[in-house]
């Protein structure tokens, strides 16, 4: 094989191949092709990102852990801790959508439990196609499906989720997964640092086999049309697995018997143990031929890079194997003792006893290349217009593309387990998803993220993917702790791709910084790319929140409660916030920010029975998903109740007098106005009278894969008893 | 009163059936899939849900034979009451303390969501205060319960019918949810009852089922 064909091989650049020959001081040899080609593709190396990702703001006092680490931590205070980050499985889900989501959701898990925190909520954001092909309609039931196969097994409940329709994911679905884990009182929190000359490295859980060699350096490449070539780079999951290995591995970690721990994920083994041993400082000697397999005939490079899923790389004391042995019998699970820890600062990996590979691993993890990709960075001025979808802009999408948007997704999470754990507060027929604490206090989980604004104007998208999750959290009495985002772009090489990653992290990041908001973890999906169409920008945020008082029932509701209740609807100023001001953003965010905790403090004081953020699918769309069977809308206004989305417009329904809540919002500039009232079972809006069932039925039969054969709409609803009276069909 | 919980590898309602006992006062203890507790005195057995030995198989085969099951038919014979809720529902059957099997959902995919239940049997201890209309929770794929006709009319007519869903969940016989043994000691019911003690949860409705326990 001549060079070109060993670089296209491993896919590593021509300069890529003379920076190694540099480090090296000469060129790579034998397994060292393998070690660059994965920990320096896209997907591990974060080679054209990085440089943007430093200047995220991620410190704020209640922050114990960013970036670095598996997962990011966040003190909530009496005792209690969180961990949770948020990552893509994109690439593996086009090729085999039910594998590559379930174990994009094993995978995001293992990053949870790694840092020692007990998985307690997962959420969801997806993005499909137009659905009306078999083809889109087979990845939307196999990504649902193999989410659903995945975590209703191991026990953590799904809390929320988002599900966007575009043909611009036609050829690149997204499949972002996040979870959340828990730390209480004394539980320790673990790190993939920490290891010292004497200790041993300890392989535990499943048997290593031939599954997803490579998928790190193929989810770093666009597809060409013809990704089913692709197959052999799937990982397959087994969620039974993945449960013993929580239990065991939590085991282990709370008995203190760990030193560190992090688990084999893309580009498996090799990214494990270079990681672990470029963070010690120290030398790992370990013999390849000791790793249990599932075929006695892999070779060592097959080893390394094998994505074979519920693995973990731990080390300990020597004198605590006998108890890991032990805890790992306990779950039926294997452990190995696979090397140690040494003197010295060298990674020597051996075959049977016989040295194959001897590198210093700071030079593959610390020296990978950083790409300041072409990007432009003046930011346009805008219009405020451009963020008013009229109905024609709505409606000019295909009508199966429409039809899915508008849909109630109840089809998609009623397969999911959202109630394992009995900690389910708010499932996900809620805006917000929430979970109920040890303290007995709230911890709510929200997405954001619109790729339509993103499209329209970079910077404002950023910003947007930050403040809607963030207003959703504020009208329910949530403080935003922390922030996890999952980048999902096109190709980096491209400029307009590289223009919209850097402005949409901009606003974000300018965002964070002005709320407090810290950006504890994340992820950067690039090269969602086929035959050169690249998907719309989607910077995916995931909100962690805590409500601080502990009496739930005040929580306001996102539908209408009550009839002959007065609905009002809040425009909040976005002309100001986003139009031509949005260069003076210090100004216009602190006050947006104020805005915010005014929102959040009347909703803790018990103000509202109903709030919601109207949805992109404009106003009308939202008062539909506010009713239920028994209590419906009437619109009263005098002004036509019109197609156009207006951006950051909340609807309400008062406790009290509409007037407390007007005098208090009054200051910022904003007015409320009354659009009608709650009725008992009837929907009007344009002089037309629906009874609300209908409306219902209709709704929830607008999405693509309703069956006729079953409904499974008819016998099971979301939220709680109370939703029984007034149920979402 | 001392409560067995019964922990197989991939039960994942274990802690949650634990705090649904506790709430309700009484004193859960884990009995392990590999041990035979036969020394410890308990007042009440449940075999929590989740994926016992990772359905492998078919749900609940590979649970109903491990060791923790030899000692739970012999309390079971000696009259210790015992509930198996979802997979331990599946356990219960599999191991014949119970009638009929459950089948994949008739619809094919799992369900989760909210039901309406009505209360056909009241001469159980783990019935008898419950409300005759209830509300609970269910999460399986694998619900359907199924008996031949002739069995199902038996079951009614024996009082051991305990539940039935109020709308078709899953597609079981009779839209069936709970059955007792014929001694009515043994309860199989695919709801959560420990997913709905606390208004919180969404009802309370739940806690009637463990409150005897205290």
């Amino acid at each position: 094989m001549n060079l070109e064909e060993q670089l296209k091989k491993f896919r590593l650049s021509k300069s890529e191949y003379e920076l190694i020959t540099d480090l090296l001081g000469r060129g790579p040899d034998g397994l060292e092709w393998a070690v660059f080609s994965a920990l320096w593709s896209e997907h591990c190396s974060y080679k054209s990102s990085k440089i943007h990702l430093k200047k995220l703001y991620n410190k704020s006092r209640h922050v114990l852990q960013s970036m670095g680490e598996n997962a990011g931590v966040v003190d909530l205070g009496e005792g209690e801790k969180v961990a949770f980050k948020m990552e893509s499985h994109n690439h593996p889900s086009f090729i085999e959508p039910f594998q590559g989501a379930a174990t994009g959701v094993g995978g995001i898990l293992r990053d949870i439990f790694t840092m020692g925190a007990r998985p307690v909520a997962l959420a969801n954001y997806l993005a499909f196609g137009d659905p009306s092909s078999a083809f889109m309609k087979r990845l939307l039931d196999g990504v649902v499906g193999g989410i659903s196969g995945y975590g209703n097994c191991v026990g953590v409940p799904m809390l929320t989720g988002q599900t966007l329709f575009d043909t611009g994911y036609d050829e690149n679905i997204l499949v972002n997964a996040l979870a959340v884990g828990l730390f209480c009182a004394d539980d320790p929190i673990m790190s993939a640092r920490g290891a010292k000359p004497g200790c041993v490295i300890v392989y535990l859980g499943a048997r290593t086999g031939r599954d997803g060699i490579h998928g790190a350096s193929m989810a770093s490449e666009s597809f060409e049309g013809s990704s089913q070539k692709k197959l052999p780079t799937i990982q397959i999951g087994d969620p039974f697995f993945e449960k013993l290995l929580i239990e065991a591995t939590l085991e282990m970690i709370r008995e203190g018997i760990v030193v560190s721990m992090q688990d084999m994920g893309a580009a498996g083994l090799t990214s494990s143990t270079f990681e672990m041993a470029s963070s010690s400082g120290f030398g790992f000697e370990m013999d390849l031929g000791l790793v249990p397999l599932r075929d006695s005939s892999m070779t060592p490079e097959e080893i390394l890079l094998s994505e074979s899923q519920e693995r973990m790389l731990l080390v300990c004391e020597p004198e605590n194997t006998l108890r890991i042995q032990e805890i790992a019998k306990k779950w039926d699970l294997e452990a190995s003792e696979i090397g140690k820890v040494v003197t010295g600062t060298k990674l020597l990996l051996k075959w049977h006893g016989e040295a194959v590979l001897e590198i210093d691993p700071h030079i593959v993890v610390e020296r990978a290349p950083m790409y300041e990709r072409p990007f432009v960075s003046e930011i346009p001025k805008i219009l405020a217009k451009k963020f008013e979808w009229n109905a024609a802009e709505i409606e000019q999408v295909s009508p199966s593309v429409r039809a899915a948007r508008e849909s109630d997704k109840s089809w998609i999470y009623r397969q999911y387990d959202q109630r394992v754990g009995g900690s389910t507060e708010q499932d996900c027929s809620s805006t917000v998803g929430v979970l109920k604490l040890p303290s007995k206090r709230s911890l709510a989980v929200s997405l954001g993220g619109r790729p339509n604004w993103v499209l329209a104007h970079a910077f404002t998208g950023g910003m947007d993917a930050v403040l809607e999750p963030t207003l959703k959290m504020s009208l329910q009495g949530f403080e935003v702790v922390g922030l996890t985002d999952c980048l999902n772009f096109g190709n980096p090489e491209r400029e307009t791709v590289m223009t919209q990653f850097v402005h949409s992290l901009d606003g974000m990041n300018e965002v964070c910084r002005s709320l407090d908001i810290p950006i504890i973890s994340g992820n950067v999906s690039f090269y969602n790319e086929t035959k050169l169409k690249s998907i719309p920008p989607t910077p995916a945020t995931g909100l962690v929140g805590v409500r601080r008082i502990v009496d739930a029932s005040n929580i306001p509701s996102d539908r209408f409660v009550h009839p002959q209740k007065e609905a009002w609807l809040l425009t909040l100023p976005f002309r100001e916030l986003f139009g031509q001001e949005v260069f003076d953003l210090g100004m216009s965010l602190s006050q947006l920010g104020e805005a915010i905790n005014l929102l959040r403090d009347m909703s803790l004081g018990g103000e509202f029975e109903t709030a919601r953020v109207v949805g992109s699918s404009g106003l009308e769309t939202t008062l539909e998903s506010m009713i239920g069977s028994e209590v419906g809308f009437e619109w009263t206004s005098e002004t036509e109740l019109t197609r156009k989305y207006v951006a950051y417009q909340i609807v309400f329904t008062f406790k009290g007098e509409a007037d407390i809540f007007s005098k208090a919002i009054k200051p910022f500039g904003v007015q409320i106005d009354k659009i009608g009232r709650t009725t008992r079972g009837i929907y009007k809006v344009r002089g037309q009278y629906l009874n609300c069932r209908q409306v219902l039925e209709v709704r929830s039969r607008k999405f693509p894969l309703f069956s006729e054969e079953y409904d499974l709409g008819a016998a099971v609803f979301g939220g709680s008893e109370k939703a029984i009276g007034n149920q979402n069909v | 009163m001392t409560v067995a919980v019964v922990q197989f590898p991939g039960t994942n309602c274990d802690r949650d059936v634990f705090q649904a006992i506790e709430m309700a006062g009484g004193r859960p203890v884990f009995w392990w899939h590999k041990d035979k507790p036969a020394a410890e005195k308990v007042s009440a057995i449940v075999i929590p849900g989740g994926f016992s030995y990772g359905d492998y198989l078919r749900c609940g085969a590979l649970a109903a034979k491990s060791p923790v099951m030899s000692e739970v038919l012999d309390r079971q014979k000696k009259g210790v009451p015992v509930l198996g809720i979802c997979n331990g529902f599946q356990i219960l059957c599999e191991a014949g303390l119970l009638p009929g099997v459950l089948l994949k959902n008739r619809h094919r995919r799992f369900v989760d969501g909210w039901t309406s239940l009505k209360r056909v049997a009241s001469d159980s201890v783990w019935t008898k205060t419950v409300p005759e209309t209830l509300s609970l929770p269910v999460a399986h794929g694998e619900g359907c319960f199924y008996v031949d006709d002739e069995t199902s009319k038996k079951l009614f007519e024996q009082g051991q019918v305990a539940f039935t869903y109020q709308s078709d969940v899953n597609g079981s016989v009779a839209s069936i949810a709970g059955i007792l043994s014929i001694d009515k000691k043994t309860l199989g019911l695919m709801p959560h009852p420990e997913r709905a003690v606390t208004s919180w949860m969404g009802s309370e409705t739940g806690k009637h089922f463990f409150e005897w326990l205290s």
